[in-house]
């Protein structure tokens, strides 16, 4: 492992570094975020903050890491799967619970 | 088809000002006045002569053929689409009077042929919207019947009629459908699924196969082009409104890739501002629900605008009845920047192109609305109807709405 990181480059291995604490720091606060946040409207802002940016830049240390082949181009392609089904996800569980007639949490309501 | 009428006698009374109708030698009305909302199908032609055939045994005396204009002037292309328009109209009107002349002498003479093209300046999804411009159209002329061509479909390939029907009954206006020979459901497959989507879907399908396999293994090839057939065979229906076409698509597609930056940068930037926020001991938050009504057209517009709303934290899109898009708001900064419809811009660039970009922001023209919180500007439609779930109408209706888009049967009873 340290032997092939080796022949990657200090440019290329800081940057794979940093887009993988990058996605991990995104994921933490999606995280955060589900805990603290009130109810599934601001709850599902956040979880789909997990999928934007944490799996985007963690996908995008991969495709630096395993360099433009087979994998690194499946990682590009997962990339806009997520980009184009996390939305509509997050589309689908709100409008439930606005079908529901759940009323979005707002300032001075007491369910928290 | 097309051709049989144009033989001969197309000069009669028709009226085919760009302006709209224009009626003439307006009488007494002893008789009704019929609307028939056309566009090209199968059973055209057949619904024109029962029409034609109606108003010589004396039953309606103006028989008013209607084109629904499925975009909006001032798209890019929208001349063109009114210009064919205006020749199926013409077509149409040929038939009939070609019809009346065969029918009887009498009769036949005093009936009149007006055609009009209507509801051009605006967007029009669910069957209401149809309905709306259509009973408007019949209101201004006197009309009381509707006759519908029974493949009158005017969404690309989605089947309105069952809820265009429904939607009808509603309003004053008596309805029939034409009562022609309806083709097989399999013919009305091969005509939408044949072509340019057939093949668009297998080249696609194809092309993603090969990314993931080995184009250069014949195996590969052989699973390849048979998954490709059965994918363009059940999807080129559903994934495709309108074929693509030459100078559009590849347009879209060059405006789109300047599109993704752009949305990349947004949703850092949101991101940043949202992961603050949450991080934030106080948790300074300040979430309401919103209303923007955007001006995008049906259909693959509407889905890119409402998902990159989405992607972008801080906004979520809640529910897109027709161009209403309800959207949730976690910051007044991201309910500021909703309002002023940058993306809604962009996704007009994407599709319709540079010009038709710019336009008034939301809040520009006052098409936005904060449902919630002391700023509220309009009542939430579901605060009537909270505890949908513990009453008994939570089911079925709240599925029709779904479908239809309209969600106003669910309050009513609260």
């Amino acid at each position: 492992m340290i032997e092939t990181l080796g022949t990657l480059g200090t440019v290329r291995v800081g940057l794979i570094v940093a887009f993988t604490l990058l996605g991990l720091f995104f994921s933490f606060v999606s995280m955060v975020g589900v805990l603290r946040l009130p109810d599934v409207y601001s709850r599902a802002h956040t979880a789909s903050q997990a999928d934007t940016l944490g799996a985007g830049f963690g996908l995008a240390a991969v495709a630096l890491a395993v360099g433009w082949e087979g994998a690194g181009f499946k990682s590009v392609l997962l990339l806009f799967f997520i980009f184009v089904t996390n939305p509509t996800a997050a589309h689908a569980i709100s409008r439930a619970a606005f079908e529901e007639g759940i009323v979005p949490w707002t300032e001075g309501d007491d369910r928290r | 088809m097309w051709w049989v009428a144009d033989a001969d006698d197309a000069g009669g009374p028709v009226t085919n000002d760009a302006g709209g109708p224009v009626t003439n030698d307006a009488g007494p009305t002893p008789r009704s006045t019929v609307v028939v909302p056309v566009e090209p199908s199968p059973t055209l032609r057949a619904t024109v002569s029962h029409v034609a055939e109606a108003a010589a045994d004396g039953e309606f005396d103006a028989i008013h053929f209607v084109e629904i204009a499925s975009w909006r002037d001032g798209d890019p292309g929208s001349d063109d689409r009114s210009a064919e328009a205006r020749r199926v109209l013409e077509r149409v009107s040929a038939w009939a009077e070609a019809d009346l002349d065969d029918a009887d002498g009498d009769t036949g003479d005093d009936v009149t042929v007006v055609s009009a093209l209507i509801g051009a300046d605006e967007y029009l999804f669910g069957p209401e919207d149809y309905v709306e411009v259509l009973a408007e159209y019949a209101g201004e002329h006197g009309a009381d019947t509707v006759v519908l061509d029974p493949e009158y479909t005017p969404v690309g390939n989605t089947t309105l009629l069952q809820p265009l029907e429904f939607a009808l009954s509603n309003t004053s206006l008596s309805v029939r459908t034409a009562p022609v020979g309806r083709p097989t459901r399999p013919e009305r497959l091969r005509s939408e699924a044949t072509g340019v989507r057939f093949a668009a879907m297998f080249g696609l399908s194809l092309a993603f196969y090969f990314v993931l396999g080995d184009p250069l293994y014949w195996f590969d090839w052989v699973t390849g082009v048979a998954t490709a057939t059965i994918v363009s065979i059940t999807l080129s229906r559903i994934s495709f409104d309108a074929d693509p076409a030459i100078p559009r698509t590849p347009q879209r597609l060059v405006r789109g890739a300047i599109y993704v930056p752009v949305l990349l940068y947004e949703i850092v930037v949101a991101n940043l501002v949202v992961a603050r926020v949450i991080l934030d001991p106080r948790l300074p938050i300040d979430p309401t629900l919103n209303r923007v009504r955007v001006i995008v057209g049906s259909g693959l517009p509407l889905m890119t605008l409402a998902n990159s709303i989405t992607l972008t934290p801080g906004t979520l899109t809640v529910r897109a009845r027709d161009s209403d898009l309800y959207v949730h708001s976690l910051l007044p900064w991201a309910r500021e920047g909703l309002f002023d419809g940058s993306l809604e811009r962009w996704t007009r660039f994407v599709y319709y192109g540079r010009s038709a970009a710019r336009l008034p922001t939301p809040r520009e023209r006052d098409d936005h609305a904060i449902l919630q919180g002391p700023d509220a500007t309009e009542e939430l439609p579901i605060a009537a109807a909270d505890g949908g779930a513990t009453g008994d109408d939570a089911g079925p209706e709240a599925a029709a709405d779904a479908e239809s888009g309209t969600g106003d049967e669910g309050v009513t009873d609260a």
